[in-house]
């Protein structure tokens, strides 16, 4: 905890890097704004649960975007929410089109902007129509790569523009660098002539983009991964490239791997218990027998639902608060 | 019968030009049995007295007998008559030749005074060859061949002229016949009534079983007291009522269908007896009591009498009639305006949403009427109707209550169901509904208004409309699933109707399990007209069941209860804004949310705030914001000053402790003056 290079930093770049004063003056603002609510029970405990939720990455849920986007903290708390509450509707198999996925992202977040996710969606599409149906992994691993280094993509789009416009961005992004480096420009004809662009300039022009925004940015090891796979590579195929990589995935550490996606037994247990209540609810409302019959609208591509439904008589590890009713 | 000794001659003799014909006929008496309905009497001229049946095309015939001599002439092609003296002096003035088998008019020798001709039952085509029969009165050609009128200009005092059954296509040349009394025309092929209006002394006129498609053209007929148009085509009367003298009209067995075909007969003050049976008029509902109601003066109908009974229903029936027709005038015309202002409200909608291309406001259709007075919308006008309709008929009870009509907005109350149109139509729900309304009402249909307008009103729906358990939405702008969150708030809902038109979230798979899930403590029934099955709950929950769990376990506390805090504090405000609450109603609310919210505590926390109201709350919190972000660096600038105190301290502390200490052991080198020195500073200190 105590280490050298931390007490090196002088204080406020400390606190910066580690953003410690957006989560007080955030929960200072909270404390202002509950304060009937919360002067009940201590400002005390109102600090530790706040802070716990800000480990526990539920400090996002329904919170404004401004919030959100704050922290790279924030962002993957609230990119594991999302996964967390709609795992369910990747797991049904539905593909949605980005408006939908946007519907959904607004549940967690009223006022989620709609160019992130068309931004997201772009990626997953490779810019073609944007009305086409998504899977959930795909949108959710290309929408974290987009909203977690929103700003890294910004600057990375720029760089392929002017690398497409076949000017040298090594002299035109690093102002006053002591490297000094002219590169030949490529002949123009060239870039024109070929999609993308080559993937060791762009390499190259990504490091110095790395090494300037240190916290904000994929590994740049990985980067290099990716594109020393490649000779060239266009903008979109680059983003696709990253969003399907396990290790920048497993680096932000907000989402679990592809294959696992689907996976969260504990959630899946807490389901379960919900539907069997919702079923006995149900039943206890509606006296007459309902016939099982299609609701009658489309669906577009459904799987079929891998788990079973356990009966409601079957004993469940959760004691069960309501008696089964004949 | 033609008894034996009748010799008759063909008629065809007058197709043998050469031949002198000799026709000696004979005439007998006849059997008793034909009938005889014109009598012939000796006082002749005046057949006014005469009582003459409608169907004068019945025959006669004379009884007498006539001896007749047709002798050949000097025209090749007609005969000559002549009788004999003794016959002339019996019977001058009448001369029967019925069943002569008579093609052509014989030429009458030296019957001038002759006031009766009878020519019925022959083949005769041209009425020719008695013009010098200048006393004639009464002239029969009834069944013949004739297809024209003439050779009659001459017989200006004819009187009775029957030219029934033959083939006649015009009426013509009758102009010297100023005296005629009767004029038999039926069973021709006259289409049109013309040439009659000099025949001011005509008294009957026959045109039964003519091809006359309409009736007019009567002028000048002064004396016409009955006018026969049984079995034509006739489709409409005019000019009845210039016919001062008419009493029996008869039109049976046409093509007349409406009243207003012959309206004229109701300004006619003579008629008395008027026959329509066999029209396509006669069959209607209405018809006996429209031809009573407008024809006061008629004492028979269709050959019955009219009794006063008959009068008095009539007119009731009439009256009822026009009311009704009133009322759907009426009614026509609020369906009308109505439809107008659901237009301009629509234009307007479309506007707001950049459907269409900004068209100058004048250019706008307005419903040029003066927006009703709302105090006489409430109770009044809602009772008024019903009072009217007891009166009439079962078929208008269900009418259409337009309460509030104007430019902007339209509310309508249409037994069940409340419709809103606009977002004007918002305010409405703050009138004072009459309870039996409110209560009826179990279906709100919100159209061309925005939703989250809407939301705010809902708390006031629940009150106000306590049973509405079904609601519709078009043309709302639904574009959110978290929209629907907002009907949470709702008492109960039992169905819920999103048109897809201006609803965009129906676009959306997973809309509808949405709903269930949200609201599934509404146990609803049907959505969009689709019921709602134990599968779809499950899928519902399925689906976002974790978001439920998510929403309510894994937030802080704090937050949990400011969300639920705020819910229920905009509740808890309206309530007391509106006015002349009872405590007990508003504990009844408080715990009836309370309820609400231990039913499904996990989903309580998905709220919707309306974009305008998000917008001001995170303005609100801007404020606070800079005030955090103030004191937050006040804070650290303190906490960092004392940091660096406490670093610098840290550094100097080794330095500052060794001199400390050296300073003390200095001090304490030489005992005895140290313990002189702390001596004295006691008693210096007493």
């Amino acid at each position: 905890m105590l280490s050298p290079e931390r007490l090196a930093l002088p204080d406020y770049e400390y606190l910066a890097q580690r953003h410690v004063l957006t989560y007080m003056e955030d929960a200072v603002c909270q404390l202002l704004e509950n304060k009937e609510d919360i002067s009940q029970y201590g400002v005390a405990r109102f600090f530790t649960e706040y802070f716990n939720s800000v480990c526990q990455g539920t400090h996002i849920l329904f919170r404004e975007f401004s919030f959100i986007q704050a922290t790279p903290h924030n962002r993957a708390s609230f990119l594991r929410a999302f996964w967390k509450c709609f795992r369910t509707v990747g797991k049904n198999g539905d593909l949605l089109t980005m408006r939908e996925y946007h519907c959904l992202l607004q549940l967690l977040c009223p006022d989620f902007p709609l160019e992130l996710t068309q931004k997201a969606a772009r990626i997953v599409l490779m810019d073609d129509a944007m009305d086409c149906l998504m899977s959930f992994s795909d949108f959710l691993f290309a929408f974290q790569i987009q909203f977690y280094y929103s700003e890294f993509l910004e600057s990375v789009a720029a760089i392929y523009q002017d690398l497409l416009a076949g000017k040298n961005p090594n002299t035109v992004i690093v102002p006053t660098s002591s490297s000094g480096q002219h590169r030949q420009r490529p002949p123009l004809g060239e870039a024109s002539l070929l999609e993308g662009v080559e993937a060791s300039l762009f390499s190259q022009c990504l490091e110095n983009l790395c090494d300037r925004h240190k916290y904000s940015c994929p590994p740049p090891a990985l980067v290099k991964e990716v594109l020393s796979n490649v000779q060239r590579l266009t903008f979109y195929g680059f983003l696709v490239a990253l969003s399907k990589h396990h290790g920048i995935n497993q680096a932000l550490g907000a989402l679990p791997d592809k294959g696992d996606l689907m996976h969260d037994p504990a959630m899946d247990e807490e389901l379960e218990r919900l539907v069997v209540r919702s079923r006995l609810h149900w039943t206890s409302r509606q006296h007459r027998a309902e016939e099982p019959g299609a609701f009658g609208f489309q669906r577009r591509d459904k799987l079929e639902a891998p788990e079973s439904m356990p009966s409601a008589s079957a004993p469940s590890p959760y004691p069960c608060r309501w008696e089964p009713r004949e | 019968m033609i008894p034996g000794k009748y010799r008759s001659v063909s008629g065809r003799a007058a197709n043998n030009v050469n031949c002198g014909l000799h026709l000696v006929i004979q005439t007998s008496s006849l059997p008793e049995k034909s009938k005889v309905e014109f009598k012939l009497n000796k006082e002749t001229p005046s057949f006014s007295g005469r009582l003459l049946q409608h169907d004068l095309e019945r025959n006669y015939s004379s009884r007498q007998g006539d001896h007749i001599h047709l002798a050949s002439s000097s025209m090749p092609s007609f005969p000559i008559l002549q009788r004999s003296s003794e016959e002339k002096i019996l019977y001058s003035d009448r001369l029967t030749l019925e069943r002569q088998k008579l093609t052509v008019c014989p030429i009458i020798d030296g019957e001038e005074h002759l006031r009766l001709l009878n020519f019925q039952h022959n083949f005769i085509t041209r009425i020719q060859n008695i013009s010098n029969l200048q006393r004639l009165i009464f002239l029969d050609l009834y069944d013949n061949q004739i297809e024209e009128i003439s050779g009659l200009s001459t017989l200006r005092s004819l009187r009775v002229l029957l030219l029934g059954k033959n083939r006649i296509k015009r009426i013509s040349n009758l102009e010297n016949l100023k005296s005629l009394d009767v004029l038999d025309l039926h069973g021709n092929q006259i289409t049109k009534i013309e040439n009659v209006s000099h025949l001011c002394d005509l008294r009957v006129l026959n045109l039964a079983r003519n091809l006359l498609s309409h009736v007019d053209n009567l002028s000048g007929l002064d004396s016409l007291t009955e006018l026969n148009l049984r079995h034509n085509q006739i489709t409409f009367v005019r000019d009845v009522d210039n016919l001062p003298c008419l009493q029996r009209l008869f039109l049976s067995f046409n093509n007349i269908s409406t009243f207003e075909s012959v309206c004229c007969l109701a300004d006619s003050s003579s008629l008395s007896d008027i026959t329509f049976d066999g029209n396509p008029i006669a069959q209607e509902s209405w018809y006996k009591h429209t031809i009573l109601q407008n024809m006061m003066q008629l004492r028979q109908l269709d050959m019955k009498r009219v009794t006063e009974e008959e009068r008095r229903i009539a007119s009731v029936v009439a009256k009822k009639e026009e009311e009704k027709k009133r009322e759907s005038h009426k009614q026509s015309l609020l369906k009308e305006k109505k439809r107008l202002t659901i237009n301009n409200v629509a234009r307007k909608w479309d506007l707001q949403q950049n459907r269409i291309p900004n068209i100058a406001p004048n250019q706008d259709r307005k419903v040029s009427d003066s927006p009703q007075d709302p105090s006489q919308l409430h109770g009044s006008t809602v009772s008024a109707f019903p009072e009217e309709t007891g009166s009439l008929d079962s078929g208008l009870n269900n009418t259409l209550q337009g309460l509030s009509v104007t430019d902007t907005h339209l509310v309508e109350v249409d037994g069940d169901t409340l419709s809103l149109y606009g977002s004007g139509a918002l305010e409405s729900l703050d009138r004072n509904w009459s309870v039996q309304t409110a209560g009826m009402v179990t279906t709100v249909s919100f159209t061309f208004i925005e939703f989250d307008e809407i939301v705010q009103v809902l708390p006031k729906l629940k009150i106000k409309f306590p049973n509405s358990l079904h609601l519709k939405f078009k043309e709302t702008n639904l574009v959110m699933l978290q929209q629907f969150n907002a009907l949470a708030q709702l008492r109960r809902v039992d169905q819920l109707t999103i048109d897809p038109q201006g609803n965009p979230v129906v676009n959306f798979t997973l809309w509808k399990y949405y709903v269930l899930f949200r609201l599934s403590h509404f146990s609803m029934q049907k959505i969009n007209g689709t019921e709602v099955t134990q599968n779809d709950m499950i899928m519902a929950e399925r689906l976002f069941g974790i978001l439920a769990h998510v929403a309510s376990s894994e937030l802080p506390q704090y937050r949990l209860i400011s969300i639920l805090g705020d819910v229920r504090k905009k509740q808890f405000r309206y309530l007391l804004e509106t006015k002349g609450k009872k405590p007990g109603l508003v504990n009844e609310e408080n715990s009836d949310s309370k309820r609400l919210v231990g039913e499904n505590t996990n989903r309580a926390t998905l709220n919707y705030t309306t974009r305008d109201f998000y917008n001001e709350r995170l303005e609100e919190i801007k404020e606070k914001k800079k005030f955090c972000k103030m004191y937050m660096e006040d804070l650290v600038k303190e906490a960092t000053e004392i940091n660096m105190k406490n670093e610098a301290l840290q550094k100097l502390w080794p330095q500052m402790f060794i001199e400390l200490v050296r300073d003390a052991v200095i001090e304490i080198r030489n005992k005895n003056s140290y313990m002189k020195l702390c001596l004295q500073q006691i008693t210096d200190q007493k």
